[in-house]
């Protein structure tokens, strides 16, 4: 767990989604998907976001979290976090990223144990 | 004898003339008396005639008057009859007149039981088919909850959210009425801060786009105290917005005091007259009951209702000063009893205490991992490494091979929620990419000779060799054969 998503959970009815996204449905961007990773930018204050924004960020510091992840945390639907992720990215407050795919660092290992073991056969 | 005879007449018709003229006299003083008495009584009667005729016509319809408009001004009632009195000043302290009083208070006390009656009449009738439109709204908002998670679709989401916006507001109606007939708002919130609450209200007014919330507090709302609070800024928040330019802001300010914090609402609408703002301060007081049927048409329950919570939860409103911007200006006063300052969730308790008792090597991105196991991290990279070594893990190629922070992340993964879920260990990324692949040959030397290695490549390409030679003479059958 990180110390953003330790954070008391909203009551899901009170601020209802609409507020939050000040009643846009439509993200600025569509290059979001559930599994874009998310990555905090550090240097930017978060003064004048909302709070959900202010949390958001606040999950994303300690490293990247996906989308779907955030969703949940923040317990939003997907797609009004989508609205808020885009204005974070219009604002410079989010980079984001395509997920990584897990099998990399195990390719790489196999590539190095090929290369040793070609070596010393040669 | 003869002349005798006219004499004795004459005598005779003396006395009889004599006697005649005194009971003319008398006669006649008996005749004024009786005139006289009887013009009295025709006016004595004519006064009671009257004096029915004005009960009947002014002073029932005053009394009337006076309890059915006593809604605006509290107090008309008993103000206006004794304003309207016996017509005849002559009547007073007679029978007839007390009779007549009989007759008003009767008449008063049955006008006040019958209101009383159709009051309580309404009010559980509009109280029972509140809560059941109540009921619906929630489980609609459930429902659009739900469907709002299901679709992905900006197009959709939009009609979500303009139906999920009725709805709220809907169900804020309904509530307030059902509030204003006695009920309780209904709704059991977790402890929420006092940004969301001003937020939740903001949710369920039409405008909500013209809102602006101003301040950051970081005060709570006691549960038993949140949906009261939303109720009433909510409605505070409808007049304000109702009442002004559609080009204008309503600005909200949260402003921590001593004694507890304060939700200041200004608006920069049409303001109130000196009549309204006195009336608007008894109602948001809530010291009397409200009757609903005596809400003006249309009805304006709105301070009604924020009286009736106030007085029941026990926090203060006003509405009593201008805001700068000419509008008015509504404070809603929380006391502290109403409010705390827990702003972390109860269940991540028993995480809490290991976090907080190894603080001493945390490293600032992910504090937890680290600090949790160390022991651990130990004890499990040793025996990686053992096993590594021994070389009988040829079966099993990533996991353990990083160094000692994601042994430990592995370990602190396998912990779990309060919920009884697996946690996800963070991945960074700007580590994961840059470090494990510089530690992954020093990692694989240690683990695996190059002679090891060698060998199991010989093995791989013989392998590889008498399989395509199995299938080369295969192909060769094959082409024999065709």
């Amino acid at each position: 767990m990180t110390p953003g998503s330790r954070r008391r959970r909203p009551d899901r009815g009170l601020v209802r989604p609409y507020v939050v996204t000040e009643g846009r449905a439509c993200p600025t961007r569509n290059t979001l998907d559930l599994v874009t990773l998310l990555i905090a930018a550090d240097d930017l204050p978060l003064t004048g976001l909302n709070p959900e924004k202010r949390r958001l960020m606040e999950l994303c510091r300690p490293g990247a979290l996906s989308v779907a992840e955030v969703a949940g945390h923040l317990s939003l639907p997907v797609s009004v976090v989508k609205v808020l992720i885009a204005d974070l990215m219009d604002s410079g407050h989010i980079v984001t990223r395509a997920a990584i795919p897990s099998a990399q660092p195990s390719d790489a290992r196999i590539l190095q144990e090929v290369l040793d073991g070609l070596r010393s056969l040669l | 004898m003869t002349q005798q005879m006219p004499e004795a007449v004459f005598w005779c018709l003396a006395l009889g003339l004599l006697a005649v003229t005194v009971l003319l006299v008398r006669q006649r003083g008996i005749t004024a008396l009786v005139r006289r008495r009887n013009a009295e009584l025709a006016d004595g009667l004519r006064a009671r005639d009257e004096e029915v005729r004005h009960l009947a016509s002014v002073r029932l319809p005053a009394l009337e008057g006076g309890a059915g408009g006593g809604a605006g001004a509290p107090g008309a009632a008993e103000q206006a009859v004794p304003g309207v009195g016996l017509l005849d000043p002559r009547l007073e302290g007679t029978g007839f007149a007390k009779s007549v009083d009989e007759v008003l208070d009767r008449f008063a006390g049955a006008v006040e039981q019958a209101q009383a009656r159709a009051d309580a009449a309404a009010k559980a009738a509009l109280k029972t088919s509140m809560r059941a439109v109540q009921a619906l709204a929630n489980e609609q908002q459930v429902a659009i909850s739900q469907m709002q998670d299901r679709h992905d679709h900006p197009g959709v989401l939009r009609d979500l959210l303009e139906i999920d916006h009725a709805n709220a507001q809907f169900g804020r109606r309904a509530q307030a009425i059902a509030v204003l007939c006695g009920s309780w708002p209904g709704r059991q919130r977790a402890a929420s801060a006092l940004t969301d609450v001003v937020r939740g209200a903001t949710s369920r007014i039409r405008d909500y786009r013209r809102v602006e919330v101003h301040g950051h507090v970081d005060i709570a709302v006691e549960s038993r105290a949140v949906e009261p609070a939303v109720l009433a800024v909510a409605e505070l928040l409808d007049n304000a917005a109702r009442h002004s330019q559609p080009n204008t802001k309503v600005e909200v300010n949260l402003r921590a005091v001593h004694n507890g914090a304060c939700i200041v609402i200004d608006d920069a609408g049409v303001g109130m007259d000196g009549q309204a703002a006195d009336r608007a301060s008894v109602l948001l007081s809530g010291g009397q009951s409200v009757d609903v049927t005596r809400l003006d048409d249309p009805p304006q329950f709105g301070f009604a209702v924020i009286g009736a919570l106030a007085a029941r939860y026990g926090f203060g409103v006003t509405a009593d000063t201008r805001s700068p911007y000419g509008g008015v200006r509504a404070v809603v006063f929380l006391p502290s009893s109403l409010l705390t300052h827990v702003t972390e969730e109860p269940e991540p308790a028993p995480a809490e205490p290991d976090h907080a008792a190894t603080p001493q090597s945390a490293p600032p991105p992910e504090p937890q991992p680290a600090t949790e196991s160390a022991t651990e991290s130990a004890t499990e990279s040793a025996t990686e490494s053992a096993t590594e070594s021994a070389g009988a893990s040829a079966t099993e190629p990533a996991p353990p091979s990083r160094d000692a922070a994601p042994a430990a992340q592995d370990a602190a993964a396998g912990d779990t929620t309060a919920g009884g879920l697996p946690k996800r260990r963070r991945r960074a990324p700007q580590q994961s990419r840059s470090a494990p692949p510089a530690e992954l040959p020093t990692a694989d030397e240690a683990s695996r000779t190059a002679e090891e290695t060698a060998v199991r490549m010989g093995a791989f390409a013989r392998g590889t060799r008498s399989g395509r030679d199995a299938r080369l003479d295969g192909h060769d059958e094959g082409k024999t054969q065709g």
